[in-house]
């Protein structure tokens, strides 16, 4: 029966169409309607071949309410009008599985990122804590040494610090873009400038045009819960392996969860410090203070450099880890929102698409009976 | 620089002298101090002495192997 009504629609097919009869229910989509209408007038046509084939109208009527026959019939119509469709497979419906298969996804999507957002909130919690209490730190070395970031140095490498892992939205690369201004600013005759770059994403970006520039690059720092442990043996790779006048460090410090602030924090070497002490210059009230034990004034300095780097870049580790979570939960949440949005518009067209499929099959029962009747 | 501070004065401390920064001195001393502590402190403490992180120089724009110092705590 099925074969039949195949090479019957073959036939159809060939002749030219007839004008489409604008009697419709309510259709509102595009794709909906030009689809709908095709599938009518092709099951017009073929209903009308059964009468003149001269078939008898008990069997038409049978033919037409057997659940199978008219699956053939909406089948081979569906299959000349959706050329380029998943339909070729012979689902029943115009298209709603394309809209259906976007929905499950974009469902899906939603679930993840909803779930990125809850992970990452939990983390933030807990290393909120600990950048807070790290702030202590270095405030100090503040009082103390300064943070000069107009001092004119010959020799300054930025170590810029950044994310082993994406979707944390824009902190990354607002992070690079200091960097490279920074560079700009400091670049100039007989001076020099290099980067230190902790974290993938700052690598990636940097690659891109300032590879010449860049003297270490350092990875998968946030495999384990950071400690000043690890922070510091960083220091001191850095330390051994850089020549610099003046460190500048550049990172996201975090305000609260929705303001993440790009910071400076400068570090002077010693031989610097000395200068700028010396000379009246910014950091002039240091020899006011008087030094214990056994060491020189360069020894003491030169030990406080060290550990003034270490605190600051620990602070500076934990300040952008706050701010990478920080970030990552409003982009996850903005992303689940989008998604949701998309959600509710596929929704709609959805349900469109299916109730003008259903309009379409009444309106050829109806018409097919109409034409037997009347 | 430790050459220069030894000349002029006081004898330069023995950490110094064998090549450590002041960075290396004290993560040692503190990793001896967590060594003190009794159980369960003690393995607490062991959680915060862990290194990971892989690193990597640069010549010429390119990088050359990175180097993993995942090692246990610094000793």
């Amino acid at each position: 029966m099925a074969m039949t009504a195949l090479r019957r629609e073959g036939r159809r097919f060939l002749l030219s169409p007839i004008p489409p009869n604008p009697s419709t229910a309510a259709r509102s989509t595009m794709l909906s309607e030009s689809t709908a209408y095709e599938m009518r007038w092709f099951l017009i046509v073929s209903l009308g071949d059964d009468l003149i084939s001269g078939e008898v109208p008990k069997s038409n009527i049978h033919r037409k309410n057997h659940g199978r026959s008219r699956r053939s019939f909406v089948f081979v119509c569906s299959f000349f009008v959706n050329a380029g469709d998943l339909s070729l497979l012979g689902i029943r419906s115009i298209s709603t599985q394309v809209v259906r298969n976007r929905m499950k996804s974009v469902k899906n999507i939603q679930k993840i990122t909803k779930a990125m957002k809850m992970v990452a909130a939990s983390k933030l919690r807990a290393v909120q804590l600990r950048t807070e209490n790290s702030r202590g730190l270095w405030q100090p070395f503040t009082a103390l040494l300064g943070d000069t970031p107009s001092v004119d140095v010959k020799k300054n490498v930025i170590v810029t610090i950044t994310s082993d892992k994406g979707l944390c939205g824009g902190i990354n690369s607002t992070s690079v873009k200091i960097s490279k201004s920074l560079y700009k600013l400091t670049s100039g005759p007989e001076k020099e400038t290099k980067y230190v770059l902790l974290g993938e994403k700052g690598k990636v970006q940097m690659v891109r045009d300032s590879k010449n520039s860049i003297e270490m690059t350092i990875t998968e720092v946030q495999k384990n819960p950071v400690n000043y442990t690890q922070v510091s043996v960083l220091a001191d790779d850095i330390l051994k392996n850089v020549e610099y006048d003046a460190l500048r460090i550049i990172f996201n410090k975090f305000h609260s969860v929705v303001s993440f602030i790009p910071t400076i924090s400068t570090i002077l070497s010693p031989e610097v410090v000395e200068r700028e002490s010396e000379s009246g210059g910014k950091l002039g009230d240091l020899d006011s203070y008087e030094i214990e034990g056994g060491e020189t004034k360069a020894e003491v300095l030169q030990n406080l450099a060290e550990f003034q780097f270490s605190c600051v870049l620990y602070n500076a580790v934990l300040e952008n880890a706050c701010s990478e979570l920080g970030a990552r939960m409003s982009a996850m949440d903005s992303s689940s929102r989008n998604a949701g949005e998309m959600l509710d518009r596929l929704t709609l067209t959805y349900n469109r698409t299916r109730q003008a499929s259903i309009t379409t099959e009444l309106i050829e029962i109806i018409s097919g009976a109409s034409a037997l009747t009347g | 620089m430790a050459s220069a501070v030894a000349g002029s004065s006081a004898a330069v401390p023995f950490w110094r002298a064998a090549g450590m920064t002041y960075i290396t001195y004290s993560n040692v001393c503190a990793s001896l101090v967590r060594g003190c502590l009794k159980e369960p402190y003690k393995s607490e403490a062991a959680t915060r002495e862990k290194v990971h992180f892989a690193i990597s120089k640069w010549a010429n724009g390119k990088p050359e192997k990175p180097t993993i110092r995942s090692d246990s705590p610094e000793e």
